[in-house]
């Protein structure tokens, strides 16, 4: 690895979604890093339910498996493991929502609220106490905090020459991110297609070494931006934990 | 029966989208474009569309059987 420092710059930045490149890493870091985002992140999320009354038309079971997928939002002073108690009471007619979640800690709600659990007819009702946990996505899909995170090369675009005269004017799509005079473009800035970005060029692309374009979004749980720096914080508590084990 | 929380390929949580796509959509209960309606939402990856446009509300349908 090289011995340069890293770099880091937004694309885009939101609470729910982002893209940033990364500078500075290996294939296997930038894959490091995405890994640890999905798999070593806690997320708090419903793990058990007490049902003290349900005559709605679905089962136990499949109710605890949807407030199992309801993102729960998760405060930093939370340790893996560490639990909270919610409880929803919907009486029927009417729809039973993740945001008629209550919780015992007032920083730990549905994250989002407009999410149906199960609509109610006359004379039936929902009433439940449930358990969120804190977990890991490496044990269940519901404790992963990213959703759909990937990375891309950076790339660049080197025009040759000019394209031959009668030739074909078909699109030349590429998706991602290019570097310009060390500038970054989004390709969507110009619908994803060279052909309007250097009429009448011919092109070349070319990775960029050691920089990857990452995708991150959240299910809600937690701004992206905490998200990717608790899954580096992993990486570096590994890191250490290997040293320990290596010393003699 | 009711709709998915979440997308089953990629996560994203597509439940909360349901009741707006379902009162805005021609194929349900609006007048607009279903494709339009969802990239309005923001649902814009085709495994989270098909969640909402393939989904079928079914409860009104068993509830009479409990």
């Amino acid at each position: 690895m090289s011995s340069q420092d890293f770099d880091v710059e937004f694309v885009d930045r939101d609470d729910r979604e982002a893209r940033f490149v990364v500078r500075n890493i290996t294939p296997a870091f930038a894959n490091g890093i995405r890994r640890a985002i999905l798999v070593d992140v806690p997320t708090l999320s419903i793990d058990t339910v007490r049902f003290v009354e349900n005559s709605s038309v679905m089962f136990d079971e499949q109710l605890g498996l949807r407030l199992g997928l309801v993102p729960l939002t998760t405060p930093e002073d939370y340790a893996a493991g560490e639990a909270v108690t919610l409880a929803l009471d919907v009486e029927g007619p009417g729809t039973a929502y993740s945001g008629d979640l209550v919780s015992n800690d007032p920083e730990v709600e549905a994250a989002d609220e407009n999410i149906p659990i199960i609509e109610l007819k006359d004379d039936q009702r929902l009433e439940l106490e449930a358990d969120a946990v804190m977990g890991h996505g490496r044990d269940h899909a519901k404790h992963q905090g990213g959703v759909a995170v990937g990375y891309r090369h950076l790339q660049r675009v080197h025009v040759v020459g000019d394209s031959p005269e009668y030739a074909d004017d078909d699109p030349q799509m590429l998706r991602g991110v290019i570097e310009e005079d060390d500038e970054l473009v989004p390709t969507d800035d110009f619908d994803n297609d060279l052909t309007t970005r250097y009429p009448g060029k011919e092109v070349e692309i070319e990775d960029v070494d050691g920089a990857f374009v990452f995708h991150v979004e959240s299910d809600g749980s937690m701004p992206v931006e905490e998200l990717v720096l608790r899954a580096v914080d992993t990486l570096v508590d590994r890191a250490d934990e290997l040293e320990q084990a290596v010393q003699l | 029966m009711m709709v998915p929380v979440r997308c089953f390929s990629c996560g994203t949580v597509v439940g909360e989208h349901w009741e707006a796509f379902k009162a805005r959509a021609e194929t349900h209960d609006g007048d607009e474009d279903p494709a339009d309606v969802l990239d309005d939402l923001g649902v814009d990856r085709h495994c989270c569309r098909r969640m909402l446009i393939a989904h079928q509300d079914l409860v009104d349908v068993v509830s009479p059987y409990q």
